[in-house]
C-alpha cells in the first residue's frame, strides 16, 4: 500500500501559518470575551473604588510594586487590573453593538441597491458617498456638543449609525453578483416573493462576506471608541474604558510609562486578535476585500 | 383546432446601451417580433448562434424580463399580470448551468420543495411526499435529497433542477440549454430523462439549444433564430432533411463530423459577425448569405408559409 506524501511546500507552510493566526485570533477574542462577560467574578477589586493613599503604584514586578495590585494602581488609587478587566466590557460591548447596528443598516441598503438596481441603487450609492464624506470624530464632537456631553449610548449610536459604509459596499457588490445567478431566477420562477428571494437565496450567500466585514468593522469601532474616549468624546469617566485610561494617565506617562502601556497593549492585542480572526475567515472563504 | 399549450405573439425586446452622458443610447433589438405556438405535448426546439436572442426569448417567456411588446399565453391565458404563484404552476425553467442554478446553501430537498412552499397552501407532509416523489422520478435517492448541491455531480445537479421544475406539475418547461454544461456521457442521460418525463407527465417543452444534434433528438418542431427573428420554423424531420433558409443550411453544414482530418467545415458565411445593435437593412442575413441577390439588401423578406412550417427568405415560396 502506498501513501502519497507531499513535501512541506510553500503552500503548506502558509496554511500552517494561517492556522496559527486563526487559532491565535480566536484565542485572543475568545479570552477577552470571556473576561468581559465574567468581569465581576474575575476582577480582584471594585474598579471604581479609589484609595488616594495608594496612588500610581507600579505593577508587582517593578520596583515599588505591591502584590496586592498585580498591575498597580492608577492616579486615583484604583486597582489597574480590575479597571482593565472591566474595560474589556466597554470595548466588546461597543464593538458588538456597533457591528450589529451598522451591519443591519449597511446590509439593508447594500442588498436593496444591489438587488433592485436602477434608481434605488443610485440612491444607495449616493448615501454611501455622502457617508464617506462625513468624518466620524467631527460627528461625535457635534453630537456630544448638542446632547450636552458624551455618553456610552451616544458612542454606540454615533459609531453604529456611521460605520455601515463597508457593509453597504460589500453587500451591494456581492448581491449584484448573486442577483444574476440562475438560482435567483429559478426562485422567482418558482413563485417566491421578492422578500423570500432576498432572505433565503441572497442573504445566506452573502453572509460569509459580511462576516469578514464585521471583523474589520469591529476592530475599527474598538479603536474609534478608544480614540473618542481619549479625546473626551466617548465613554465618560469614571467608566473604565481603555481609551479613557490612556487619556487620564497621560500626565504620568513620562515618569510611569507602564500606566499608558498597559491599556495600550490590551487595545493592541484585542484589535490584533479581531483582525487575525478576520484574516483567517477571509482566507477560508477565499474572498479578498482589501481595498 | 385546440388551444396551443403555449402561444407567443409578437414578442419584442429592446435594450438601451448607454454610451455615456451626452451620446444617444444605442438601441439593441435582441428579440424582434417573434410569434409561434406549440401544441400540448410536443417540443419546440429553438436554435441559433450565440447572441441571436434565444436566452432573451426564454427569459421573457419565463417572466424574468419584461417584453417591450407582445404577449405570452399558456392555455389561452396571458402570463403577464398573472399572480406569480399561478404562473409558477403553469411554466417552469431548467437552466443551463446546474452549478449556478442551485443555491449552494440549501439542501437538495429544500431546493426541490421551494416551488411548493411558495404556493403557501401546501401542508408540510404533502410537501415532503411530493419532494420524495419528484426525487424518485428523476432517479435520485432520498439520501441524496439530504445533501448539498456541492456534494453532487453535474448530472445529478441537473436532475435536481429538473425535479424542482416538475414538482408543481407545470404545463410548460422552458429548457435553456439544459445539457450544454454537462459531460457528453451525461448529456444523453439527461435528454432521455427529459423525454421520458414528457411522455409520462404530458409536458410541453420549449427547448433552447445551440446543439443541433440535441435538438434533432428531442424536438418535434424546430425554430431557427437569427438576430432576434425566427427565420425558419419547420417540423424537425423536414428541417433537418431539407433546410429552406440559407442560414439553416449553413448551421447544418457547420456541424463537425466525427471523421478526423477534415478540419472545421467552411460554410460560406464569411467572417462578419452579426451585431444586434446594427441590424442590416433588407434581409438581416444578407451580408453573410451565400445566396444573396439583388432584393435581399433592399426589402425585408415576407414570411412564406410552407406545408410543414414557415420560412422568411426571398428565395422561398
Amino acid at each position: 500500500m502506498s501513501t502519497l506524501l507531499q513535501p512541506a511546500g510553500a503552500s503548506d507552510r502558509r496554511r500552517i501559518w494561517l492556522n496559527a493566526g486563526a487559532i491565535l485570533g480566536a484565542g485572543i477574542v475568545g479570552f477577552i470575551t470571556f473576561v468581559a462577560i465574567f468581569a465581576p467574578l474575575l476582577a480582584p477589586y471594585d474598579p471604581f473604588a479609589f484609595d488616594l493613599g495608594r496612588r500610581v503604584i507600579p505593577p508587582f514586578w517593578m520596583e515599588g510594586g505591591s502584590p496586592l495590585n498585580i498591575l498597580g494602581t492608577d492616579q486615583l488609587g484604583r486597582d489597574y487590573l480590575s479597571r482593565l478587566i472591566y474595560g474589556a466590557r466597554v470595548s466588546m460591548i461597543i464593538g458588538v453593538a456597533t457591528i450589529i447596528t451598522s451591519g443591519i443598516i449597511g446590509t439593508f441598503l447594500g442588498v436593496m441597491g444591489g438587488f433592485y438596481g436602477g434608481k434605488i441603487d443610485d440612491a444607495v450609492v449616493f448615501a454611501i458617498t455622502a457617508r464617506l464624506s462625513i468624518p466620524v470624530v467631527l460627528v461625535a464632537l457635534a453630537v456630544a456638543g448638542f446632547s450636552g456631553g458624551a455618553s456610552f449610548t451616544m458612542v454606540i449610536l454615533v459609531l453604529g449609525l456611521l460605520l455601515w459604509d463597508r457593509f453597504a459596499v460589500v453587500a451591494r457588490s456581492t448581491t449584484m453578483q448573486i442577483r444574476n445567478l440562475d438560482y435567483v431566477a429559478a426562485a422567482r420562477c418558482a413563485g417566491c416573493s421578492p422578500m423570500t428571494v432576498l432572505l433565503k437565496e441572497v442573504l445566506p450567500n452573502i453572509a460569509t462576506h459580511l462576516a469578514v466585514v464585521a471583523t474589520l468593522e469591529m476592530a475599527l469601532a474598538i479603536l474609534l471608541e478608544a480614540a473618542l474616549s481619549f479625546l473626551g468624546l466617548g465613554v465618560p469617566p469614571p467608566a473604565p474604558s481603555w481609551g479613557l485610561m490612556i487619556s487620564e494617565a497621560k500626565e504620568y506617562m513620562f515618569f510611569s510609562p507602564w500606566i499608558i502601556m498597559i491599556p495600550g497593549i490590551a487595545l493592541f492585542v484585542l484589535v490584533l486578535g479581531v483582525n487575525l480572526l478576520g484574516d483567517a475567515l477571509r482566507d477560508m472563504l477565499g474572498t479578498d476585500l482589501s481595498r | 383546432m385546440s388551444t396551443p399549450a403555449i402561444e407567443v405573439r409578437g414578442l419584442r425586446r429592446e435594450f438601451r446601451a448607454s454610451q455615456g452622458l451626452f451620446a444617444a443610447p444605442r438601441r439593441v433589438v435582441a428579440v424582434d417580433d417573434v410569434s409561434f405556438s406549440v401544441p400540448a405535448g410536443s417540443v419546440l426546439g429553438v436554435v441559433g448562434e450565440s447572441g441571436c436572442g434565444k436566452t432573451t426569448l426564454a427569459r421573457m417567456i419565463l417572466g424574468l424580463m419584461e417584453p417591450s411588446a407582445g404577449e405570452v399565453l399558456v392555455d389561452g391565458k396571458r402570463l403577464d399580470g398573472m399572480d406569480r404563484r399561478a404562473r409558477a404552476r403553469l411554466i417552469q425553467p431548467v437552466f443551463q448551468d446546474p452549478f449556478s442554478s442551485l443555491n449552494p446553501r440549501r439542501r437538495v430537498s429544500d431546493i426541490i420543495a421551494m416551488p411548493l412552499v411558495a404556493q403557501s397552501n401546501v401542508t408540510t407532509s404533502e410537501v415532503n411526499r411530493r419532494v420524495a416523489e419528484s426525487l424518485e422520478r428523476v432517479g435520485l435517492s432520498t439520501e441524496q435529497g439530504t445533501r448539498f448541491p456541492s456534494q453532487l455531480s453535474g448530472g445529478q445537479r441537473q436532475r435536481v433542477a429538473i425535479a424542482r421544475a416538475l414538482v408543481l406539475r407545470p404545463r410548460i418547461v422552458v429548457c435553456d440549454e439544459p445539457t450544454s454544461a454537462l459531460d457528453v456521457s451525461v448529456q444523453a442521460q439527461i435528454l432521455n430523462l427529459l423525454a421520458e418525463l414528457r411522455r409520462d407527465l404530458g409536458l410541453t417543452y420549449l427547448f433552447i439549444s445551440h446543439n443541433l444534434a440535441v435538438v434533432e433528438h428531442v424536438a418535434s418542431e424546430v425554430a431557427v433564430m437569427y438576430l432576434g427573428r425566427i427565420v425558419e420554423k419547420r417540423e424537425s424531420e423536414a428541417l433537418f432533411r431539407d433546410p429552406r433558409h440559407p442560414y439553416t443550411r449553413a448551421l447544418l453544414d457547420s456541424v463537425l463530423t466525427p471523421e478526423p482530418g477534415l478540419g472545421v467545415p467552411d460554410v460560406g458565411l464569411g467572417d462578419i459577425m452579426p451585431d444586434p445593435a446594427n441590424i442590416p437593412p433588407g434581409c438581416r442575413f444578407h451580408p453573410r448569405c451565400p445566396a444573396c441577390f439583388a432584393p435581399c439588401a433592399a426589402t425585408t423578406p415576407r414570411i412564406t408559409s410552407l406545408e410543414d412550417g414557415l420560412v422568411e427568405c426571398h428565395l422561398a415560396g
